[in-house]
């Protein structure tokens, strides 16, 4: 499966940089993460709790960073496994600053599934995957924000909280749940039920009234 | 001989049971202190097994153990095969690489075990799994059929040269004269892709030892209690009698449940013995997609050599066929697809030859169809390519190479899975394919409705389709016919059930031979304990093999009883009668004995007995067919195809079928519906998809669709024949997988001519919207 896309941060391309170098900013993007700790330069071993429809369990897994080219790109590869499945991925990843203060950051990547995950979870992979992502650089967002403003203030703690992982997985859920009521028949039912709820009332209060 | 009972759509006796709920199925069943199973399955599709470590899983409370092949010792070890090898066959030439009950330093599929934990419950058991750490060694994995035969490509079995498992070549008269011969050769390719059985019940087995009577009973929803009994007593060193194979009510088979040495069937008999406590294991649905075996893709590159006045001259079809990881079920499947291409017509000349290749995938074995409908599929599309290219339409270029009724028997030169030469014994295919038109209205269709609708923008297209089916093979079938003290009768078998009717059909045949009421009649299947010889229920074979078994025991029982009577009510067996439950003078009533009285006389409790005589109004009988009987049908469909979407829906369907002598009409009605619902399925719902990675992407109802009742066609018209067979007593013919096999056919042909101004044509066998959609933007782009 492909992954691909963009998205922009308002930061300059070192801070951002140096926060994708944080594990524990990493870790908090992807609520669900027990543990994140770099083993060896450029090498983290991590623990991941995943859900994905009916499908869920946990996940050991390593990431390696190599083909660093500080700070504009690196390629990340990924090997989990676990009780849902396998999932194996590489990924390429550019900063690009934008010359306004922003920082264009562009990834590609492909990903191999295995195992629960792949064969019950094949329609939702997708999704899941996309929602997870967009949510994780609103998690980003907020944290190189937290960031840059502990450096202009000059305090060394950064007030930045993460999402615990239930915030996270209804955060994700609202937003599959926003696609959803785009489709026609999802509308239909919202109109129906509430249609529905008051006919049953009416039936109700018709009943009582006929003594 | 015209009976109260054959031939009557009796209401079937083990519906009031089944429909109260007063039926036991597999999972029904508690044993005291029974323990549960469960598998650790394998994530890849191909991989090396570097390690497994079990320990954290065997200190989980309630685990009583976790097993690795290391742990069966020489115990592992490949399994029998399920079908003996195509010896037969000149020239045939193939490798036996049978199911690994466990994975043993190496999977070859997604899904096959690596491990097994027993435990009290079923939860504890699957917690266990997923503390069962395996270290693997990912491989490439074997998918594309034709690359698998590649040098260089990745071994499924790294002991054979190549994933080639099997090759066979059959030819009748000369494919290379028919070509000079011809005026025209055509060429094309096919997809077909595959199949799960997906039966309502998944499998299942529950093992129970008796350690002092040194005595093991087995429940299993198996298609052969014979083969199972048979296959566990020597894996177990021990006899037969030893083990008892017990059928519950089961939830249809369909073909899945017909292997009897998968890694539950090796395991669990095993370790219920080792540990001296009964073992249950059911399948849960994922299960059943993954590692239950299904059903076979195809890739066929075919020639047909015709006369431009629609004449075959003659057909070439060399296809690959898959087997997956292990193929214990030998070549059943492709043997079936070479018997039924050319059956329904006179080809003078056809050349089939096939190469089964080891992938990794799931082991392929039959479901419903087993094949047949790709032969049929080849030869009817192939048809409809020359009617296109020759300006003819599919009714005339049938028409003209139909064999006629006249043509029995046919010695068709191609040998099947029964191993002897098919021969079609009798058959009227002419007149099915007539009344199907009628039926159908395909005149009135074609000329006033079809082009009226198409004015109006509906895109409604119709297809007709001939087939026929080989029932009915060998290689025998037993029965025990016994009048009880109280006048009923008791009919054992070998056979075994799932839903076809034959607590009913059986009792009909007896019924009508010893003048009993056909309630009166119980039928027990698919125990060992009560039977212990036959091969299994596959192939549409019951009523016809085991049906005439039960016949001609049911014959003795009657010839035994005139016997005894005529002597004991001193006339002769000419003037008597077998009629309600009693033997009788037919001329005088008053004088009788009934059927329970005289089976009391037949076993005398003290006195002398004649020599040579048998006590009891008993007897088996056992039929074996020289090959099988052939059923044949013809199917005319509409369809509408909404142009905006690509969905079709079935507007009317007209099946005709011949099974020579139908034993229950109604029961043959619902044989054909099932096969029908199961036809569509084939055609555009139901594919199971395997990613280039070998991992199964469609493992559970929500990806793999299986058509509903408000899929099937709004109109449903069936129309029956009868050229009884002339292999049995009774006529008959099998009919347990006919609905299934002309409709992948029917259904392209008619989409086709849905969307005939776009020229498109199809090359595979399950359609679908988005498939429809893209073939046809293709076509218009070309």
């Amino acid at each position: 499966m492909k992954l691909e896309g963009e998205h922009v941060f308002n930061g300059p391309r070192e801070a951002v940089w140096e926060m994708f170098y944080d594990p524990e900013v990493l870790a908090s993007a992807l609520p669900g993460t027990q543990k994140l700790e770099m083993v060896a330069e450029n090498e983290y071993e991590g623990a991941m709790n995943v859900r994905i429809g009916p499908v869920s369990g946990s996940f050991t897994g390593k990431l390696v960073i190599s083909d660093v080219v500080e700070p504009e790109s690196c390629t990340l590869t990924v090997d989990g496994r676990g009780t849902p499945g396998f999932a194996k991925g590489v990924g390429r990843v550019q900063f690009i600053d934008q010359g306004d203060g922003t920082t264009l950051m562009k990834y590609e990547g492909e990903m191999n599934i295995g195992g629960a995950l792949a064969s019950v979870g094949q329609r939702m992979i997708d999704s899941v995957a996309k929602t997870m992502i967009r949510q994780a650089f609103e998690v980003l967002d907020k944290a190189l924000e937290a960031r840059l403003a502990a450096k202009a203030s000059g305090s060394e703690v950064v007030d930045f909280k993460p999402p615990s992982e239930t915030e996270f997985a209804a955060a994700v859920a609202k937003d599959m749940a926003g696609g959803l009521t785009k489709i026609p028949e999802v509308r239909l039912l919202m109109y129906i039920i509430p249609l529905v709820a008051v006919l049953v009332l009416l039936a109700v209060l018709f009943r009582g009234c006929s003594g | 001989m015209a009976g109260k009972y054959v031939h009557q759509s009796i209401l079937r006796l083990e519906d009031p049971e089944l429909i109260t709920g007063n039926v036991q199925f597999l999972d029904d069943i508690e044993l005291p202190g029974m323990l549960h199973a469960a598998f650790k399955r394998s994530d890849y599709a191909h991989a090396r097994i570097k390690s497994i470590d079990v320990s954290e899983a065997r200190k989980l409370p309630g685990v009583i153990g976790v097993y690795t092949a290391e742990d069966f010792g020489d115990y592992i070890k490949p399994g029998p095969l399920q079908v003996p090898p195509p010896t037969a066959i000149k020239g045939a030439t193939y490798v036996a690489r049978t199911t690994m009950p466990i994975a043993k330093d190496k999977v070859r599929f997604a899904g096959e075990p690596v491990a097994i934990v027993i435990a009290e419950s079923r939860y504890i058991a699957e917690d266990a799994c997923d503390l069962i750490y395996v270290d693997y060694e990912p491989l490439e994995a074997v998918v594309d059929l034709e690359k698998a035969l590649q040098p260089g490509s990745p071994l499924v079995h790294e002991d054979l040269p190549s994933n080639e498992a099997g090759h066979v070549r059959q030819e009748r008269g000369s494919w290379e004269e028919a070509v000079k011969e011809a005026d025209l050769v055509i060429k094309r390719k096919f997809f077909i892709n595959r199949n799960a059985g997906a039966a309502m019940e998944n499998r299942g087995i529950i093992v129970q030892w008796d350690k002092h009577a040194k005595q093991m009973t087995i429940w299993c929803g198996t298609q052969s209690v014979i083969a199972l009994r048979n296959q566990t007593a020597a894996r177990l060193g021990l006899f037969e009698s030893q083990v008892r194979v017990i059928t519950p009510n089961t939830g249809g088979g369909f073909g899945p449940k017909i292997n009897t040495s998968l890694p539950d069937d090796v395991l669990i008999t095993y370790l219920a013995m080792k540990l001296d406590r009964p073992i249950k294991w059911v399948e849960d649905r994922r299960e059943n997609f993954l590692a239950t075996t299904s059903e076979r893709d195809q890739v066929h590159y075919c020639e047909l050599a015709v006369k431009r006045d629609g004449t075959i001259v003659g057909l070439k079809d060399f296809f690959y066929h898959n087997t997956g990881a292990y193929n214990p079920y030998m070549m059943t499947v492709p043997l079936n697809s070479q018997t039924h291409t050319v059956t329904n017509y006179r080809v003078p000349n056809f050349l089939t030859e096939f190469y089964v290749v080891f992938t990794n995938q799931m082991i392929v074995t039959p479901v419903r169809g087993a094949g047949r409908q790709y032969g049929v599929f080849v030869m009817e599309r192939m048809l409809d390519a020359a009617a296109r290219e020759l300006g003819m339409s599919p009714v005339e270029i049938r028409r003209k190479n139909l064999l006629p009724a006249n043509a029995y028997p046919y010695y068709t030169s191609i040998i099947g899975q029964d191993f002897v030469e098919g021969v079609l014994d009798s058959g009227d295919y002419p007149t099915s394919f007539q009344k199907t038109l009628e039926l159908i209205e395909y005149d009135k269709f074609v000329n006033e409705v079809q082009p009226k609708l198409r004015a109006q923008g509906k895109k409604v297209g119709i297809g007709v389709a001939c087939f026929s089916e080989g029932t009915g093979v060998g290689p025998y079938e037993g029965a025990r016919v016994t009048v009880g003290g109280n006048g009923k009768v008791v009919v054992t078998t070998g056979y075994t059930s799932q839903g076809q009717a034959h607590y009913t059909t059986f009792a009909q045949i007896v019924a009508d031979q010893l003048g009993v009421d056909v309630k009166d009649v119980k039928v027990i299947t698919g125990d060992t304990g009560y039977f212990g010889w036959g091969a299994g229920t596959f192939a549409s074979r019951g009523i016809t093999v085991a049906g005439t078994a039960t016949h001609l025991a049911a014959q003795k029982v009657r010839q035994k009883a005139l016997k005894l009577a005529s002597k004991i009510l001193e006339a002769p067996e000419e003037e008597l009668e077998l009629a309600d439950g009693v033997v009788r003078v037919a001329d005088i009533p008053s004088k009788f004995i009934s059927l329970g009285d005289l089976a009391n006389l037949a076993n005398p409790m003290r006195g002398t007995m004649e020599p040579g005589a048998e006590p009891g109004l008993e007897a088996v009988a056992y039929y074996g067919p020289p090959y099988g009987a052939t059923g044949a049908g013809a199917v005319g469909l509409i369809i509408e195809v909404d142009p905006e979407t690509m969905q079709v829906s079935l507007e009317k369907m007209a099946f005709v079928h011949d099974c020579g002598t139908p034993v229950n009409p109604m029961v043959v009605d619902g044989q054909i519906h099932g096969g029908i619902q199961m036809g569509i399925g084939d055609a555009f719902y139901e594919e199971l998809i395997y990613d280039e990675n070998g991992q199964l992407v469609t493992a559970s109802f929500m990806d793999y669709l299986f058509p509903q009742a408000t899929d099937m066609p709004k109109k449903l018209v069936l129309g029956h024949m009868e050229t009884p067979s002339p292999l049995n007593p009774l006529g008959i013919k099998g009919v347990g997988e006919a609905g299934a096999i002309p409709i992948p056919s029917v259904f392209v042909q008619a989409v086709e001519n849905a969307l005939q101004e776009t020229g498109v044509e199809f090359d595979r066998d399950t359609l679908s919207p988005s498939r429809i959609f893209t073939y046809v933007q293709q076509a218009k782009g070309a």
